[in-house]
């Protein structure tokens, strides 16, 4: 079993997508060995109300709810967006997405606090991508920068009930969300989409190296499987989980077992 | 068909961008390279150590970072290969830089952005390479303007066109697609260089198609297999392009073949090996 726990579906505003649809991303998704995988709609992140995209999402993945599994979008700047949460829930979407880079709230104040909080409460995981699209080629209309995994990780501890997962981050190992001795109980993951695990560009010897580390330190359980399909390859994913450093059980644990618990997902 | 990782995963690949860098423990980073790259099926490495930032240093702070190479190439003879990083505002300096490290073994000349390819600094550089028929490595892409401001004399794909129009038989290589910048804006702007002019797919940025875009734009035989410090991403984005098994054989082996043919050498491992 392989849950992707970083999928899309929608349209990116600055450049087409293949395989963007429920059809082509499951046929994606068939290619690349990948049994379920979460979704929302990309363009939600673009939404100022976003809940229209959540329904939308939850009726076009209906005929595909063994393969597909939906996450709504909250916008906590959107007025009552509490009862979105609570229309989230009724709809059967498994977790949130919360976009703080396009929502334009910051990652550490009351907002996101106050948000992830309510997700916490109905046992919501909530899932908060470090970027969309590198930065570095961002079109002068997208606001996407990366966000502060320190801030990130302010937010994790103040929120420690939560299960918050910080998709497309890298590097990893030597960044706050591991090196805070504070957090590492806590219900933080990341993915295997962007980070590299044996090899890093370095410039000096103790950075040789990116999840292997943090596996070597005893980290492996903050890991998940994720691709960033249809935005990046699943590619790179598949292969560094072909080569992770972990025994049966923590690799089970990775591809699916963790992700299931999270999502509440049944058998089948 | 599903995609078959593991058989991926061991088929050989020439990797011709990466690093060894000329600091406290280069050793152990050279053996970090090779020991990584083996898990991917990497047979060759094709290593430079670079100046940074646009630093225009002076030529005694160059050579001792080809040194560091020349020690990883002896270190690792079957695996580590060369680039030779020069500064071409160097002048004579850097020709004979050039001509000492191509003469001590290495099978190429790298560039970072301290001038544009196309620059006619640079002139005397891609003559030389033309004449000894090795490639030229730049550090290439293009960034939006806020990231550029650190590099402001990065080259990209409208530079490697200008530059192969006065020099076509000079082997130019467009680094990292993925590099970070607008990978479509800069292999659109090589549509028309000579066919001497490549790219490779290393970097960071694994946005989906980028290969595909690169071999539809340029052919096939243009686009090279590097990792850039990005090895299992690298390795997986041209497993997951949607191309037949024989072009990816060119991405990861044969377009490298090729150029190292024009000089004489082989690969350290041949494919049938």
């Amino acid at each position: 079993m392989l849950i992707d726990t970083n999928a899309w579906l929608g349209t990116w505003p600055f450049r087409s997508l293949r395989d963007n649809t429920p059809d082509a991303l499951i046929a994606r998704m068939d290619r690349s060995g990948i049994d379920k995988a979460v979704v929302s709609y990309i363009e939600a992140a673009f939404h100022r109300h976003p809940q229209s995209a959540n329904e939308r999402l939850a009726r076009d993945i209906e005929p595909h709810g063994h393969r597909l599994i939906p996450l709504g979008t909250l916008n906590p700047l959107s007025p009552h967006w509490e009862r979105d949460l609570t229309s989230c829930i009724d709809l059967g979407l498994k977790g949130i997405r919360l976009f703080p880079q396009y929502h334009n709230y910051p990652t550490h104040g009351s907002e996101i606090r106050s948000a992830v909080q309510a997700c916490a409460e109905c046992d919501l995981p909530v899932f908060i991508p470090h970027r969309l699209e590198d930065a570095r080629q961002h079109h002068w209309m997208d606001p996407g920068h990366s966000l502060d995994l320190a801030h990130l990780a302010d937010l994790i501890a103040a929120v420690p009930d939560a299960a918050i997962i910080v998709s497309n981050a890298r590097p990893l190992a030597r960044s706050p969300l591991w090196m805070r001795g504070d957090l590492r109980d806590l219900n933080w993951y990341v993915d295997l989409s962007l980070a590299e695990i044996h090899y890093g560009l370095h410039r000096n010897t103790s950075a040789m190296k990116d999840l292997a580390y943090l596996i070597e330190e005893g980290g492996a359980n903050h890991l998940l499987f994720g691709t960033h399909l249809p935005i990046s390859y699943a590619g790179p994913a598949l292969v560094k989980l072909a080569l992770l450093p972990v025994d049966n059980q923590t690799r089970e644990n990775i591809t699916h077992r963790t992700a299931a618990k999270l999502l509440n997902l049944t058998q089948g | 068909m599903t995609l078959d990782i593991q058989s991926g995963i061991l088929r050989p690949k020439i990797d011709m961008h990466c690093h060894v860098w000329l600091m406290e423990g280069w050793e152990q980073s050279a053996d970090h390279l090779v020991n990584s790259g083996a898990m991917l099926g990497i047979t060759e490495y094709w290593c430079s150590s670079i100046i940074q930032q646009g630093i225009l240093a002076p030529i005694e702070e160059v050579r001792p970072h080809n040194n560091t190479i020349l020690s990883a190439m002896a270190r690792h003879p079957q695996r580590i290969r060369g680039w030779c990083f020069v500064i071409p505002g160097h002048f004579q300096d850097a020709i004979d830089e050039a001509e000492r490290c191509l003469d001590a073994g290495m099978i190429g000349i790298k560039l970072y952005n301290q001038y544009r390819i196309n620059d006619p600094a640079v002139h005397p550089i891609l003559e030389l390479a033309t004449e000894r028929r090795v490639p030229i490595l730049q550090h290439a892409g293009y960034p939006v303007a806020e990231h550029r401001a650190s590099q402001p004399l990065i080259s990209h794909g409208i530079h490697f066109t200008e530059a192969s129009e006065k020099y076509p038989d000079a082997m130019l290589i467009h680094a990292h697609i993925g590099g970070g910048g607008d990978w479509e804006h800069t292999v659109r702007e090589m549509r028309d260089a000579s066919p001497n002019v490549y790219i490779d797919v290393s970097g960071s940025n694994l946005d989906d198609g980028q290969v595909e875009y690169a071999v539809t734009e340029l052919g096939i035989g243009r686009v090279l297999f590097g990792t850039d410090g990005t090895m299992a991403g690298s390795v997986g984005k041209v497993l997951d392009a949607d191309l037949t098994d024989d072009q990816r054989e060119h991405i990861f082996f044969t377009n490298a073949e090729h150029i190292l043919a024009q000089q004489g050498a082989a690969p350290l491992h041949p494919l049938d090996e």
